[in-house]
């Protein structure tokens, strides 16, 4: 039997007459990784928050391990590490000072050890205040802060937010390492597909409150596809074609974006509107996600060939 | 050690079938022999960062596919070359695969004799590379 960990029901919340999340409906099995993403300002830390019991829902219900979000008891918040966006620390604080406030709420499971062999793994000092470190330096006090008790369930908003390339693969790595360990669960949100690619097993997709796609990574990288037909002269006009999310319109060239079509149907379509020939173009997860989530008759900015010109 | 392998998130390859692709290239090259043992799959992943799972998925392809075999307690060996399944499907994928090669070929104007004489050729620089391996 799988335990569920995290779940939630209709999960809505409105900011005065602002739709933040619309009935989100989710469950996450114990050893999950989960990849949350979507574009800034579509509901991700509103979801944290709500599923941390940090806000309250207008509608529906959340549970964390369990037991309701908004009543979570002691002894259930002992076994969730959250890890904030932008890595918000009291900056008059120091890290040891920080480790001592931390530790109180934990003050059987705290593992010392593990701390201080973070600290050390990343070059920190007990005694630095936290206003002189930079944004990376702040993230990895504050993985150390959410790791030390070796909590069941990790929550991180964003946590790679600024980082540079080497110290969000050290974070990385820090995840990886977690998540070898037996049964921890992880729910981040991220904007960097790449991440998420790597390390998350489970991806949530939310666009403008609602969530769009929730499936194995694998799953969406299979699933979206982008499509290029060649035509001898003009392009039909009419693309009838299932599981069509948009089209671009070239001279003699269609680009589809397809969802859930195999790619025998393409072929089969591609015969049946006389294309002259056609292609299955591969993307990679960024590349997914932006078509993905891109609004219907979306527009560039500039077509190349204004620019060219 | 597995610093053959080179993953890149933002591929256009999903990453377990980069793995699959370059642990097949290896064999073929033969700097993995018969019998050569596969990393652990969680000291592949932590290796690589990237999720077990994504390895473990690789290796089951790998398997699948007969280029390796799993004994429960030891590891992922690649496996004798006399077992692996020659399924009529991967071969028709690799017939039909084939095909572009031989349209792009002839639409650069090429014609079939010359197609036939660069495939040789290289086969040829291949096994001089798998041959060049094996003596270090």
């Amino acid at each position: 039997m799988t335990e569920t960990v995290l779940e939630t029901e209709g999960l809505t919340k409105y900011y005065g007459r602002k739709l933040a999340l619309d009935h989100m409906d989710l469950k996450i099995p114990r050893g999950c990784i989960c990849g949350f993403v979507g574009r800034n300002g579509s509901g991700k830390t509103t979801a944290i928050k709500l599923m941390l019991g940090l806000l309250r829902p207008t509608a529906g219900a959340s549970k964390l391990l369990g037991c309701d979000s908004q009543q979570l008891k002691p002894a259930i918040r002992q076994r969730v590490g959250y890890v904030t966006e932008g890595h918000r620390l009291f900056r008059w604080m120091s890290i040891g000072r920080l480790e001592r406030f931390q530790r109180a709420f934990f003050p059987k499971q705290w593992d010392n050890k593990f701390f201080a062999d973070m600290l050390e793994y990343f070059g920190l000092s007990k005694k630095q205040k936290i206003k002189n470190l930079s944004i990376g330096e702040r993230a990895q006090v504050s993985l150390g802060l959410a790791l030390a008790p070796h909590p069941d369930v990790l929550i991180m908003d964003d946590p790679t937010l600024g980082l540079d390339a080497a110290i969000r693969r050290q974070f990385l790595e820090g995840m990886i390492e977690l998540i070898m360990r037996e049964g921890r669960t992880v729910f981040f949100s991220s904007h960097i597909l790449g991440d998420v690619e790597r390390v998350a097993d489970r991806i949530l997709v939310i666009d403008k409150g609602v969530i769009r796609a929730d499936c194995s990574v694998e799953q969406f990288r299979g699933v979206v596809k982008k499509v290029r037909t060649a035509f001898e002269d003009s392009v039909p006009t009419q693309v009838d074609i299932e599981g069509l999310l948009h089209v671009r319109r070239g001279e003699r060239e269609l680009q589809l974006i397809l969802v859930g079509v195999d790619d025998e149907k393409i072929a089969e379509w591609s015969a049946s509107v006389g294309a002259k020939s056609h292609e299955i173009v591969k993307m990679n997860m960024e590349d997914q996600f932006i078509e993905y989530t891109a609004p219907p008759g979306h527009q560039r900015l500039f077509e190349w060939e204004e620019i060219i010109r | 050690m597995a610093l053959w392998v080179q993953i890149s998130a933002g591929s256009g390859e999903p990453i377990y079938i980069q793995i699959v692709e370059q642990v097949g290239e290896a064999i073929a090259k033969g700097e993995l022999a018969a019998g050569d043992r596969l990393p652990a799959v969680r000291k592949l992943a932590a290796e690589l960062v990237v999720n077990p799972n994504t390895v473990a998925r690789a290796y089951g392809v790998l398997e699948q596919t007969g280029l390796v075999t799993t004994k429960t307690g030891s590891g992922t060996f690649v496996a004798d070359p006399k077992l692996r399944s020659r399924d009529a499907t991967d071969i028709n994928i690799l017939a039909e695969r084939m095909d572009t090669l031989i349209t792009r070929g002839l639409n650069l104007g090429l014609d079939k004799g010359d197609l036939v004489n660069m495939f040789k050729e290289r086969i040829k620089k291949f096994a001089r590379k798998q041959r060049g391996e094996k003596k270090k």
